[in-house]
């Protein structure tokens, strides 16, 4: 170990010295902008339950962070973690998985927390592909895209996720990239704060599979090409179709208050505790 | 002023990372000689004093393996 320590470190576990991603993969970026925004807002450790699905963006919370984590089964960290809040709602429950749990295997529960609007920060790490299995096509996956699964290019159209839970009712969505991080970490400060279910989309680099399939290059060559190609939410709703090929809009694209659904769970236990008392008084 | 700390056994290595050296305004960062143990190399820097304390290398560096403080601090040995 060095002898000076980065300031996050005093969020993450002191016998975990290395990640586990490859160099130069977003992921790191991702965790780190996840442990800045905890600690720009003043929060403990203690109050988090993280959890995460399976996939290398899975590896983000456990076993780096020092809190309570859940690395669960592949696609379910939404489900679990919807257990966790509705269980005890004074946690602050953060998911953090990959593109390929929470959109592919795991998009219903994804689609239905934000349609129920539980009180869960999601943190989406969208790298494009399934990194941790060896770099198949994933509903992220730009079109056209040659991978071990799509050997003459992928035919499929890829989903726009952070579009998805709009739609779905989310109240908190945003999206940006490994190339933006304080925009990040400001996002999940807010999502953090949100009362009500937050995603936060970020699309993160992969330079072994995505870059080997890609010949996107090397990391930092990712950032450049998410540096160039990016483009706010505000400038993009006067483009049509076509001028967004290849784009990647960015931004906070939605940002409401609605009724919560742990909340409400736990003003009906306090209404029916009352009512049982009145009952048993008579 | 400021202080631009490598935690070198952090890095993963300039050879396929090297995000701090594409980031950095005024390209502070120069390749290593020697090798972390981990076999990485990491950076060096070059001269700490054109630095603007913009922090993009330590908020940008994957394994948190950069810290820049503002001000010269006399190291404290732990
Ligand atoms: C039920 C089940 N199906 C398939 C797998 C294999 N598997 C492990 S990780 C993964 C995909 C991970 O992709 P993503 O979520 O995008 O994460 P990344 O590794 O890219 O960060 C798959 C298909 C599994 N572990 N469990
Ligand atoms: S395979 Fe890709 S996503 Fe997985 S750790 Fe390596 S670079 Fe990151
Ligand atoms: S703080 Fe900014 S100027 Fe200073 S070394 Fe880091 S990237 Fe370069
Ligand atoms: S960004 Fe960090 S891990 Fe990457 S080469 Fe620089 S110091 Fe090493």
């Amino acid at each position: 170990m060095d002898a000076i320590e980065h300031p996050l470190r005093k969020y993450t576990r002191p016998h975990v010295t290395r990640t586990t991603t490859c160099p130069g993969c977003g992921n790191g970026i991702v965790a780190q902008a996840i442990l800045r925004a905890i600690d720009e807002l003043g929060l403990e450790m203690d109050d988090f339950v993280f959890v995460s699905g399976i996939g290398c963006s899975a590896w983000i919370p456990s076993p780096l962070f020092a809190a309570d984590t859940l690395h669960t089964t592949h696609g379910r960290p939404v489900a679990f973690a919807t257990g966790v809040k509705l269980g005890r709602p004074d946690m602050n429950v953060m998911v953090v998985s990959g593109d390929g749990d929470l959109t592919a295997i795991g998009g219903n529960h994804l689609i239905h927390a934000a349609r129920k609007n539980i009180d869960l920060t999601v943190v989406l790490v969208n790298n494009g592909i399934y990194g941790m299995t060896g770099g198949q096509t994933a509903p992220t996956t730009p079109l056209g895209l040659t991978t071990i699964t799509s050997p003459y290019g992928t035919m499929e159209h890829p989903l726009d996720i952070s579009a998805t839970i709009v739609a779905a009712g989310a109240p908190f969505v945003a999206r940006w990239t490994t190339a933006h991080p304080r925009q990040l970490t400001r996002s999940i400060k807010k999502g953090l704060q949100k009362k009500g279910f937050a995603m936060i989309e970020a699309i993160s680099q992969c330079p072994v599979q995505f870059g080997r399939v890609s010949k996107l290059g090397k990391a930092t060559d990712f950032l450049q090409h998410y540096k160039k190609n990016s483009i706010s939410f505000s400038k993009a709703s006067g483009l049509s179709r076509e001028e967004l090929a290849g784009r990647i809009v960015i931004g906070e694209f939605v940002d409401i208050e609605k009724p919560e659904l742990s909340s409400q769970w736990m003003d009906l236990k306090h209404q029916m505790g009352q009512e049982a008392q009145c009952h048993n008084k008579q | 002023m400021s202080e631009i700390i490598i935690l070198k056994n952090s890095c993963k290595g300039i050879e396929d990372c090297g995000i701090c050296m594409s980031v950095c305004p005024k390209n502070l960062f120069a390749p290593s000689h020697e090798m972390n143990e981990r076999g990485f190399l990491p950076p060096r820097v070059i001269d700490e004093d054109p630095c603007t304390v913009c922090m993009n290398c330590m908020v940008s560096c994957p394994d948190m393996a950069i810290v820049v403080a503002k001000k010269k601090k006399t190291k404290e040995p732990k």
